[in-house]
């Protein structure tokens, strides 16, 4: 009955060795939340490190997504749902209800499983973040629209047409119009939520890169229900099930040596 | 050796035609019933259009557009003062409606969503979607033509703004819920309060719907007749700028001219009717325009 590891060593290249001594960026302490009645995260402690990716996976609905809404927060959009216990980044807790939203919010920016491109130009999109709060001159917006392209390799592509609608992308190019838009507001910390589940092999390939050349910047947490993908691109990963945290560990060690037999089950394969 | 194995025959079961006979009759017979349905309602709807374009065209003279109209007994005339009557009435009561439909309908879908008080307004909403517009024209003399001791534009412009709004609360409301919520979530995660969510996002994405709705809304109350009658009433002379006293419109003159026993007003009332639709069906073109530019896009 040995099922053989549905990741190889090969997979888990080398290159980018979990840092387990880097700094704690966001730090989960006994973290409740609920949908209305419904417990959706029971008890969840978790630490993220600076300038690493930590995957989140598990089965739908083990509550990978709900835990990555409560870092900014976004839930708090919809009335039947709240948050209890301590979410604390750089030791500040941001379920605190004196908390500015909107300060954290460009702390920590979320890139969604879907597009989302505003209705509007390309340059305008980048652009939106920053007239938000800062009040650049035209040619400092200018200078950072392009810096926020280059880093989410888009700016080769759209530079002759940045007057042009965001929505006449393609998928993985709306994709990367959103890291742009989030990369722009030069958060701490950036969100994934299944950020490829959209998009073709090819497209996925450049996301995953990208994340990878994010990483020397920012904190990066990303839910995926791709193991091939968690095993890829993160240092970190934590296992889910029925809004319970699992494990959680170096990505290498999660997949290679996992110590709980719900995790080996997952990865191997047999249930999810 | 490896022949190609066929299945015997036995084992497929054979339907008989006999027993689906009786489905057929069914089919056909509903085939044949909505057809015909479908011809009575395009012969009666065509014949209406035929006669008035007809009747219409008839009366139809550049003095129309130049002349006001003619007092009881006197010869031609026009329809002039009529057709700038209804701009004028149209154009208070969208403007008012515009501003009033587009923040409720947004309340609706933004704010107020499933809340207890967004539920009773569009309730509201609804019933005053489908009142009687003669209600509307009583409501509103009561409100404001018996208390200014006359007739005016204003009250008729007000009466027409009344009708106009449900139907702009309604497709702002509906056109902003198409908007995908992982919008609003993409705005709010950039640190976007509410307020330039709705401004430069949602009110974008829903642009040309809720302009769709602004010109159907014109197109219902450019035609309106019943709430003018207690309001804007008529007159057959060139209205005073202040809008004071009875304000010429077409949709009433038509009422008037068509029940007078002057064969040139009836000639004026075909040739208002058919303006007033020909109106309504441009408009109508150029709403379904917008929505299709929009989906080019």
């Amino acid at each position: 009955m040995n099922a053989a590891p549905a990741i190889t060593q090969a997979q888990l290249t080398g290159r980018h060795k979990a840092d387990e001594q880097a700094p704690i960026r966001i730090a989960v302490k006994d973290l409740n939340f609920y949908y209305g009645s419904f417990h959706g995260l029971k008890s969840i402690n978790l630490n993220f490190h600076d300038r690493q990716v930590t995957a989140l996976i598990g089965p739908s609905g083990c509550g990978k997504s709900t835990l990555l809404r409560t870092f900014n927060r976004i839930y708090s959009l919809y009335p039947e749902q709240r948050a209890e216990g301590e979410i604390l980044l750089d030791g500040q807790n941001v379920l605190d209800s004196k908390v500015d939203l909107n300060e954290l919010r460009s702390r920590i920016g979320m890139v969604f499983q879907k597009p989302t491109p505003f209705p509007m130009s390309i340059y305008d999109n980048v652009a939106f973040g920053l007239r938000l709060y800062e009040k650049l001159p035209k040619a400092d917006l200018d200078v950072r629209v392009e810096e926020s392209l280059r880093k989410a390799a888009l700016w080769d592509e759209v530079k002759d047409k940045l007057k042009q609608s965001g929505m006449g992308l393609s998928g993985g190019q709306q994709q990367r119009l959103c890291i742009a838009r989030t990369v722009a507001q030069r958060p701490e910390v950036i969100l994934f939520d299944e950020p490829t589940s959209a998009l073709d092999p090819i497209s996925t390939g450049r996301i995953e890169e990208l994340i990878e050349q994010l990483r020397s910047e920012f904190t990066i947490v990303i839910v995926t229900h791709n193991m091939q993908q968690a095993a890829r691109i993160s240092q970190f990963t934590a296992f889910m099930y029925l809004g319970e945290l699992v494990e959680f560990g170096p990505t290498t060690r999660i997949f290679m040596n996992p110590e709980k037999r719900q995790t080996q089950d997952y990865i191997t394969g047999r249930f999810g | 050796m490896d022949a190609v194995k066929t299945l015997p025959a036995t084992d497929v079961p054979v339907r008989t035609s006999r027993i689906r006979s009786s489905r057929r009759v069914a089919d056909k017979l509903l085939i044949v019933g909505s057809t015909i349905a479908t011809l009575i309602g395009i012969v009666v709807l065509g014949s209406i259009l035929l006669m008035l374009i007809v009747e219409g065209v008839k009366g139809f003279s550049p003095l129309l557009f130049t002349e006001p109209t003619p007092g009881p007994g006197s010869e031609g005339g026009g329809i002039a003062n009529a057709i700038l009557g209804s701009l004028v009435l149209t154009l208070i009561g969208i403007v008012i409606a515009t501003p009033v439909g587009v923040m409720a309908g947004t309340y609706l879908a933004e704010y107020g969503r499933n809340s207890k008080l967004a539920d009773l307004i569009r309730f509201l909403n609804d019933i005053l979607l489908s009142a009687p517009s003669i209600l509307i024209g009583l409501f509103v003399y009561t409100l404001m033509v018996r208390p200014m001791g006359t007739y005016s534009g204003w009250a008729g412009g007000v009466a027409l703004a009344i009708i106009a709004t449900p139907v702009i609360v309604r497709t702002t409301e509906d056109m902003l819920r198409l908007v995908p919520s992982t919008l609003r979530e993409a705005g709010a995660a950039l640190g976007a309060p509410p307020s330039v969510v709705i401004k430069s996002i949602t009110w974008r994405g829903a642009s040309a719907g809720i302009v769709t709705g602004i010109i159907l809304a014109l197109a219902r109350i450019a035609g309106e007749t019943a709430p003018l009658l207690f309001t804007a009433l008529n007159n057959n002379n060139w209205f005073s700028p202040n809008l004071m006293g009875g304000i010429p419109n077409l949709p009433v003159m038509i009422y008037q001219f068509a029940l007078s026993p002057y064969s040139n007003w009836q000639q004026l009332a075909w040739a208002g009717a058919l303006l007033i639709t020909a109106t309504i069906l441009a408009l109508s073109i150029v709403a379904r325009f917008v929505i299709k530019s929009e989906r080019a896009r």
